[in-house]
């Protein structure tokens, strides 16, 4: 059986709710992190599926651009974790507590 | 021979005059960053190379005014006057928040040149959220814009608060533009194109219903952290209170401000009511109810949490909370317009409404780093007890911000909230009228807080010792211009709301494609 759009469409969202609700429920700053990137692709997937059914690679197009995009994410938020985790001996992100009400 | 090769090829939109404002900010960020790996030691020369960049880029926005709605590089670029107000707004922001700093690079060892090479290139991503027609620039504006300010809530490294405030600010950024990106996606599916204007086209028969509506949804999610609405507001406070207070300025200022302009973009001109198309209707009814009551409980939310607070910037974090919802109050008003002169005159009351709100918060900002002193130790209300008659500069102008941001008359807050609640009562729908009504409510609500800093200034007793921080030029300047803008704005504001409305667009802007 080929796989169709909907087959496509249903992977890339359960794949985002899996990274959403791994976000939430995680508590290690990386693992957050990574739940973030599994986020990005399953959408990557989506326009990956969209730009095929319409024949339009604009779809594939946004899909570049979202990669380098994600590349200097990654850049910029392990090194901000490592900030945090030279201060703190730690990377869970219960141990950011100091800013609360 | 291969027949591609014969076939002629269309050159694409190129139309290097469209982005020159935005090309002087990236190639100023771009030198500042050269020079400062020449020269570690600098603090003032990247402030002076940084100030002309911004000017020469202001002034050729400034020049682009009268040419009338038109697109370049194949629509993805729109020239209109929502661009060019909102531009206005981010590089004004983006030059006073390098004043302020100066109080802040003078005193602490931060890395001065990185600093302002990333403020150029977060204002360069923040005008491309303002210009972007297609919704691969208004990503690529977004992501720039959000990873460089993540950096600039980290960049005191050795401190626990700052660090703290970047990871939560990358964290939840993240999360939020990963919605944003699978509402496009959506939108790209729903539609088959990611171009705003040929989006609002094709609404009316879009390929996918339901995909539209679940695509719309999203970006509501997504848009709504980056403007800190309610219920997507609960990283605000933390991340303003660790992050620098010149910095918080900018946050509170600037990146809002260029949200605020993709979303209204995206949504009054790609989603605008479209009579007989049922999927399209919807969207339209959905969004404005939508917006609407996020709108009532962002200003409700915000301004009670306000009052609770016991540190100055957590109020200011809450209180620029509810100002993101009176903004909302005018962007439903241009949701909900009629004709397209009407809704333009919402939008650039949106605008308008943001550059009074930039100008008074930055000011208050200016005073609030002067204060804090290192690390921004001095940030509670007791900090600021009795200051107002040993330091009456810094007091009295304070005040002034204060008052202007409660929106009194005189001042601009006051004529910005005039002009943003305006549209929305004209519309005559009850829940739209039901919105300002809970938006001059609120109001009333924020004297409370707002006023309780002056009372805290003049009429408490001051039981620790209060040395008077030393005023830096950048400073001086900084409060110069936000105190005459507060007057003038709210004096003389007529000739900068008519510019902000011309030149009346006749349509949507129009795809090249």
């Amino acid at each position: 059986m080929e796989p169709t759009l909907t087959n496509y469409l249903a992977l890339s969202g359960t794949l985002f709710t899996i990274g959403a609700v791994g976000v939430i429920f995680k508590r290690n700053a990386i693992g957050m992190f990574m739940c973030i990137e599994l986020m990005l692709n399953a959408v990557n997937l989506t326009f990956v599926a969209f730009s095929r059914y319409y024949a339009d690679v604009t779809g594939q197009l946004f899909v570049f651009m979202v990669m380098s995009v994600a590349a200097a994410e990654a850049a910029v938020g392990l090194g901000i974790i490592i900030a945090f985790f030279r201060n703190r001996i730690s990377v869970d992100v219960d141990d950011a507590s100091l800013l609360k009400n | 021979m291969n027949t591609i090769l014969l076939q002629a090829i269309s050159n694409p939109d190129v139309n290097l005059q469209a982005i020159l404002p935005e090309t002087i900010v990236a190639v100023t960020g771009i030198i500042v960053m050269l020079y400062d790996v020449f020269a570690p030691k600098q603090k003032n020369v990247t402030t002076v190379i940084s100030l002309i960049g911004l000017a020469i880029a202001a002034y050729f926005m400034y020049s682009m005014w009268g040419g009338g709605p038109t697109t370049s590089w194949n629509g993805m670029i729109a020239n209109d006057p929502l661009r060019i107000s909102f531009s206005l707004v981010l590089l004004f922001v983006a030059a006073v928040t390098i004043l302020t700093s100066t109080v802040w690079s003078e005193r602490e060892t931060v890395p001065v040149g990185e600093y302002h090479a990333l403020l150029l290139f977060a204002t360069f991503g923040s005008m491309f959220m303002a210009s972007g027609n297609d919704f691969v620039i208004i990503f690529l504006g977004l992501e720039t814009l959000s990873i460089a300010t993540y950096v600039m809530a980290g960049l005191r490294k050795s401190d626990l608060k700052s660090n703290e405030s970047a990871m939560k600010y990358f964290i939840l950024g993240s999360f939020a533009s990963a919605f944003l990106l699978y509402g496009m996606a959506l939108i790209y599916g729903a539609t088959g194109t990611t171009n705003v204007a040929l989006i609002a086209e094709r609404i009316a028969s879009p390929t996918f219903p339901g995909l539209l509506l679940m695509g719309g949804a999203m970006l509501v999610i997504g848009f709504g952290f980056k403007v800190a609405t309610v219920p997507f507001h609960v990283w605000t406070p933390d991340v303003y209170e660790g992050a620098p207070s010149p910095v918080t300025g900018f946050m509170a200022a600037g990146p809002k401000a260029a949200a605020f302009a993709s979303f209204i973009r995206v949504f009054v001109i790609g989603f605008p009511l479209i009579g007989g198309a049922t999927a399209a209707g919807y969207l339209h009814e959905s969004w404005v109810t939508a917006l609407a009551v996020m709108a009532m409980l962002t200003m409700t939310v915000g301004n009670i949490s306000a009052i609770v607070q016991n540190n100055v910037k957590r109020m200011l974090a809450y209180s620029s909370i509810s100002h993101a919802g009176y903004a909302m109050v005018g962007f439903v008003g241009a949701g909900v317009a009629k004709t397209p002169e009407v809704r333009d005159a919402a939008i650039a009351a949106v605008a308008f409404y943001l550059l009074t709100y930039a100008v008074t918060n930055l000011g208050a900002f200016s005073i609030i780093s002067l204060v804090g002193q290192k690390n921004d130790r001095r940030t509670e209300f007791e900090d600021y007890n009795g200051i107002g008659f040993k330091s009456p500069v810094i007091a009295f102008s304070l005040s002034l911000f204060m008052l202007s941001l409660l929106g009194l008359p005189m001042t601009a807050g006051f004529i910005g909230k005039v002009l943003v609640f305006r549209p929305a009562l004209e519309a005559g729908s009850v829940m739209l009228t039901t919105m300002v009504v809970v938006a001059v409510v609120n109001t009333a609500i924020s004297a409370y807080y707002y006023l309780r800093l002056i009372v805290v200034m003049f009429f408490r007793e001051r039981t620790t010792d209060w040395s008077e921080p030393k005023m830096p030029v950048g400073v001086a300047a900084v409060l110069l211009i936000t105190i005459i803008g507060v007057f003038y704005f709210g004096l003389f504001s007529g000739s900068w709301i008519e510019k902000f409305v011309t030149p009346s667009a006749p349509t949507a802007v129009q795809a090249a494609k």
